[in-house]
């Protein structure tokens, strides 16, 4: 895929961060949330970054892929739109079902990993697929459950995603360190699954834990343990990027500077 | 310019000397302008300021408090400065200026103050042929002084800004303001902010010639905004919403 190589290290914008990403050093690229983009009415900071030759990647999170119900194709044209406007080289979204039945879950709901799922998951990717200007990443959530009768790995079922539908990876190592402490999946297990030629960049981001859940807040410190499974991919392949989500409780410039400083240090460190 | 965050060299903290130099509306953004120096707010393109911390950790002062209390929910650029500037935190930073004699109760300077000084001026000739005038004299020329009205800002207060310097871009907001300009650009570029959120703020008044004894053109500062200030007599008046009571008068050392 021509141009998403050597993404570098990003941070998520948020309007609320704009100044700040705007001025942060060593922000390689950035990702939108595509929904929260008006086609015609990019915000200033985002038009800025563009002017600079900071690639911009439109991340989605409502096309809700793995449900039963067929894709919306007004949100599939949405995302599409954002990213031509913004000249991004690819879009994402997650391997999850946000509605069902006109209800919204209002949060991203792990597919029962099942072949009935994986095919209903894989009829929606390629009908997104078919309706999007660029390639399309798909990455993995954090659960808080796993749907009975499963009969594939969360590894296994990526893996033959992506046999299934040539998309790539986002892979999240917050998502898979919160589901080891949530669920006892495997991370380095994960890591050995999934085709990781086709991984397309990496998301890291904070949480805190509450009782016995591991919350995958985007608004906490990153955690060192985080860092670790970060590592580990990086022992395994060289991410074309990796980017920082926080979402809310903003920290300052300098704590953001330094959790992206701490994000290369890993990057770098394998790249000898 | 680097980013200090005390006023060097000089004995009031900035935010005092915003107060003394245009009002309660500067000295609030004065306070801001110290929080977004020490990294404890931050301000967005669309002009919404954020608490960085959610805790009071930091502040210096308790117009800083309140304002760092009040953005646990983002607020606009322009109303966090308006309401510090109404904030009871303010009237008793202007009660504690009044305390230490560097500000007093502005008066208004009346359309017809010289009419009066006229008047004692003239008994005041009558008196060498009718003596018992000079009662009348006096007491018109007291009339006169009165009416001429008087500065907010003490003989002290004037000391107290003497020297004082935008020697630090904290100190820059206390003495221009977040539009006033600083060289080539506006005090609020030094802490990176886009003009459309200085912008927010009301243009800086010009001194009115003339109106002396109004602190209204100078006294409110940026921050009170037309609404509670717009014209020199409901500032001067010390009834006005700005500041509350009379702290909208407490200003106006000429600063604009």
């Amino acid at each position: 895929m021509a141009g998403i190589k050597d993404l570098g290290v990003g941070i998520g914008w948020r309007s609320e961060i704009d100044l700040t990403v705007e001025r942060l050093p060593g922000v390689d690229f950035v990702e939108v949330v595509a929904e929260n983009l008006h086609i015609g009415h990019l915000p200033e900071s985002v038009t800025l970054l563009l002017e600079r030759g900071v690639p911009v990647l439109p991340h989605a999170v409502s096309l809700s892929l793995g449900s039963a119900d067929q894709v919306d194709l007004h949100r599939v044209e949405h995302l599409g739109a954002v990213a031509e406007a913004v000249g991004a080289p690819m879009v994402s979204d997650h391997v999850c079902f946000v509605r069902a039945g006109g209800l919204d879950s209002g949060h991203l709901m792990p597919v029962p990993r099942t072949k009935d799922a994986l095919d209903v998951l894989v009829a929606n990717v390629k009908l997104a697929q078919r309706n999007l200007p660029v390639p399309l990443a798909l990455e993995n959530v954090a659960a808080l459950l796993e749907w009975p009768d499963g009969e594939l790995s969360e590894g296994q079922f990526l893996a033959e995603l992506v046999e299934r539908t040539d998309c790539w990876l986002l892979v999240d190592v917050a998502n898979l360190y919160a589901n080891a402490r949530n669920i006892g999946t495997d991370p380095e297990r994960f890591l050995d699954e999934i085709p990781l030629e086709r991984l397309a960049y990496v998301h890291v981001a904070g949480g805190e834990q509450h009782g016995d859940i591991y919350h995958d807040t985007h608004a906490h410190a990153v955690l060192p343990q985080v860092l670790e499974v970060l590592d580990e991919l990086c022992s395994r392949v060289a991410p074309p990027g990796v980017l920082l989500e926080r979402d809310d409780n903003y920290p300052s410039d300098t704590e953001i500077a330094s959790e992206l400083a701490a994000i290369r240090a890993v990057v770098d460190k394998h790249r000898g | 310019m680097a980013a200090p965050t005390a006023a060097r060299g000089t004995r009031l903290p900035p935010e005092e000397i915003g107060y003394l130099v245009a009002g309660p509306g500067r000295a609030a953004e004065t306070a801001l302008a110290r929080l977004l120096d020490a990294g404890l707010v931050r301000v967005s393109r669309d002009g919404l300021v954020s608490a960085v911390h959610e805790t009071e950790l930091g502040t210096l002062t308790a117009v800083e408090t309140f304002i760092l209390v009040h953005l646990r929910k983002a607020a606009r650029f322009d109303a966090v400065v308006r309401n510090a500037a109404k904030s009871q935190e303010m009237r008793t930073l202007h009660q504690q200026l009044r305390a230490r004699r560097l500000t007093r109760e502005a008066r208004p300077r009346l359309a017809v103050w010289w009419v009066f000084l006229a008047f004692g001026v003239l008994l005041g000739l009558l008196a060498l042929l009718e003596p018992w005038t000079l009662f009348g004299a006096v007491a018109f020329l007291g009339v006169g002084f009165w009416t001429y009205g008087a500065k907010p800002l003490t003989r002290a207060g004037r000391a107290a800004l003497k020297g004082v310097t935008a020697s630090d871009r904290v100190l820059a907001v206390a003495l221009e303001g977040f539009r006033g300009r600083i060289g080539n650009q506006s005090a609020g570029e030094l802490f990176g902010l886009p003009q459309s959120v200085v912008k927010m703020l009301p243009r800086k008044r010009k001194k009115r010639t003339g109106n002396r004894g109004g602190a209204g053109a100078a006294g409110c500062g940026s921050g009170c905004g037309s609404s509670s200030c717009g014209t020199s007599s409901s500032c001067s008046s010390g009834g006005s919403s700005c500041g509350g009571g009379s702290s909208c008068g407490g200003g106006g050392g000429g600063g604009d």
